[in-house]
């Protein structure tokens, strides 16, 4: 797909021009920074993260797994002492709550790296390698007639530098 | 051009900084280069560090030369004297445990709390604590007779039919370790990704560049993977809290759950977890202040984030204090003879020199942190900061130890002598500790670039008033972002 990324160099102007491109309706456009701030995610303004979804199952996975493997086990394997439950909840709560933080845990990554959409291969075109050190950037992908329209759109709005790549 | 920015032209306004505080943190550090340009510049190895790793490399060479010997020759050369079946290297695994412990609460509880002294030292804590956790993990595994037979101890279809016993604290052990070493490396290698894409971005060498590609998943800092990126590590940190509680209440549990005269107990558990933060900040003041100077990013980890986590000390060594005064109390207060006996011979008996040198340096010197001369004196932090290692490691001793050799027959007391092999491995378990934490710092920043720049100040073409965005939206509660707050 041939896009269109702007350079910015500040905060500010980087917001302006997401502000910009939302209200002049130019599609969908990622936005760089070198570290995450409230204000891209402001103007952006996409809605909550569903890695929590992950979080939560892989959780309640995880506490079942917990519980059930040492009370299979018990069962399995019983070691019989007088007066005493074969299979008992009190302590296999330590079971049930390191196992539900371990898969939770992993479960969460999971969820990183399929809602953020990585690890990839490769950058795609648009990345830029100053992006992670100071500089801002947005990449657009008009329709082919709008294209010049949105250079001119990123230059207005402050970049140092606007090249279209494909 | 229109534009959506909001020049202010109130003087007071103005005065305060748009982002809160950035200025006062690290008023030396002005822009996001300069962040990347002085801590990338900390990697290039010197012979300085050579020379430390040379020596980390020998103390763990004397150690793996120790165990080689203890394997061919029994564990009866380690000094074990019936009933005295757990000396030096359940003392080091608690000891090691427990320094772990402090990491996890800097990277992970500090960021819940929003406390901001955390952002510069947090890198270097969260690696003590993986490789804390896998130091600490050798010493069971040393401690067993036969230790290739370690993971029987580990649940898993096997041709014996037979699996572990669910209701042993050491098998709880086993879980908890494994997850805390599981959840730490993840917590540290998912806040290193975007440094590894900087370092990436940076790197000349063309076999280092692919390493850190590699390692940077294909991080390109977009708007998507920040917002997810951010929810996730907040998450990781939310798991993390509760687990820096359980290990070592799990490890307090080894002592607790025996009917052992100093072990039975019901305050070991957060007893333990307090001791095991307290030591953990310790370590993190050997290491951090060295480094500090060494890499020269004095302005980075500030006397102010110093000042704020000798503070930390101070508190979790008074409740150290109090648990220390709760044992006694419990002990006199029970009625119960061998208890009683048990308290006395601690202070009178044969390793009563350990007990005074406990008492020494977790309870009387850590009291010269309440003097903000002595809290914001790198020299004194860093003296305090070994004794409080020394302190801690006998305090373990102190509970291990003269427990098993003082229980309720008097016919069963016995005394016990670390031998060679004993003070070898602990060697060894220092040079495997720092040998690791030598190559992490050559290797990886030291200090987290991407959290370091939330807290610089981001370039702006416009001044801006306090309480909006370059947008001029209202700034938004949004407690996901490191560094508002501080």
């Amino acid at each position: 797909m041939r896009g269109v990324i702007g350079l910015f160099r500040e905060l500010d102007t980087t917001c302006d021009a997401i502000a910009i491109l939302k209200k002049k309706k130019f599609g969908e456009f990622t936005v760089y920074s070198p570290t995450p701030r409230h204000e891209i995610e402001h103007a952006i303004d996409r809605g909550p993260s569903a890695v929590r979804v992950f979080t939560l199952i892989g959780g309640l996975c995880g506490v079942t797994f917990g519980y059930w493997i040492a009370i299979w086990i018990s069962d399995y394997w019983p070691i019989v002492v007088g007066g005493k439950a074969i299979a008992t909840w009190i302590p296999y709560t330590v079971f049930g709550f390191e196992v539900m933080v371990l898969i939770g845990a992993l479960a969460t990554v999971a969820g990183l790296f399929a809602t953020a959409r990585f690890p990839r291969i490769t950058h795609t075109v648009g990345y830029d390698s100053r992006f992670s050190y100071g500089d801002f950037g947005v990449w657009i992908e008009p329709s082919p007639d709008k294209l010049q329209e949105a250079e001119q759109l990123l230059r207005d709005a402050g970049a140092v530098e606007v090249r279209v790549e494909r | 051009m229109a534009t959506a920015t909001k020049p202010v032209e109130d003087v007071e306004l103005l005065r305060r900084p748009n982002i809160p505080s950035a200025e006062v943190r690290l008023p030396a550090v002005k822009d996001y280069e300069q962040v990347d340009d002085e801590i990338t510049a900390t990697l290039h190895p010197t012979a300085q560090w050579f020379i430390g790793l040379g020596v980390a490399i020998l103390f763990l060479v004397i150690g793996a030369l120790a165990w080689t010997y203890q394997i061919y020759t029994g564990l009866g050369v380690a000094g074990y004297n019936p009933p005295v079946m757990w000396g030096v290297y359940i003392v080091t695994f608690v000891f090691w445990v427990g320094i772990g412990h402090a990491g996890t609460l800097i990277s992970a509880i500090l960021y819940l709390f929003r406390a901001g002294f955390r952002t510069t030292i947090y890198r270097c804590a969260e690696a003590m604590t993986v490789f804390a956790v896998m130091t600490a993990g050798l010493f069971p595994i040393l401690h067993l007779g036969r230790p290739w037979k370690f993971f029987w101890l580990i649940p898993y279809p096997n041709w014996r039919y037979i699996w572990p016993q669910m209701k042993s604290p050491l098998v709880w052990d086993v879980f908890a370790i494994l997850t805390y070493l599981t959840v730490s490396a993840t917590f540290l290698y998912i806040g290193l990704v975007p440094d590894f894409a900087i370092l990436r971005d940076r790197e000349k060498n063309p076999v280092r560049k692919r390493l850190f590609a590699q390692l940077a998943l294909g991080w390109r800092n977009t708007d998507r993977e920040w917002r997810h990126f951010v929810r996730a590590y907040l998450f990781l940190a939310a798991f993390s809290t509760p687990l820096v509680l359980s290990v070592h209440s799990v490890v307090s549990f080894d002592f607790a759950m025996s009917d052992v005269p100093g072990w039975h107990t019901t305050v070991f558990p957060p007893y333990f977890v307090a001791g095991a933060i307290y030591s953990g900040i310790g370590m993190v003041f050997t290491i951090v202040i060295p480094l500090r100077k060494w890499f020269n990013l004095k302005h980075y980890v500030t006397i102010n984030d110093l000042d704020a986590a000798a503070k930390l000390a101070l508190f979790t060594s008074l409740v150290v204090g109090v648990s220390y005064a709760c044992e006694w109390f419990v002990a006199w207060y029970s009625g119960s003879p061998a208890e009683k006996q048990f308290f006395a011979n601690r202070l009178w008996g044969q390793w009563w020199w350990a007990s005074a040198l406990l008492y020494t340096c977790n309870i009387c010197l850590p009291l010269s942190l309440f003097s903000q001369w002595c809290r914001r004196n790198t020299t004194w932090l860093f003296i305090l900061s070994i004794f409080i290692n020394i302190g801690m490691w006998f305090e373990r001793f102190v509970i291990v130890v003269p427990s098993l050799s003082h229980e309720y027959e008097p016919w069963q007391w016995a005394g016990y002598r670390p031998t060679w092999v004993d003070y070898a491995i602990l060697c060894g378990s220092f040079g495997w500790f720092s040998m690791w934490f030598l190559l992490f710092i050559k290797q990886f920043p030291v200090i987290a670039l991407t959290e370091i720049k939330e807290i610089v100040k981001p370039r702006l073409k416009f001044r801006h008033a306090q309480g909006v965005d370059s947008t001029a939206h209202p700034l938004p509660f949004m407690p996901d972002t490191p560094g508002e707050f501080d």
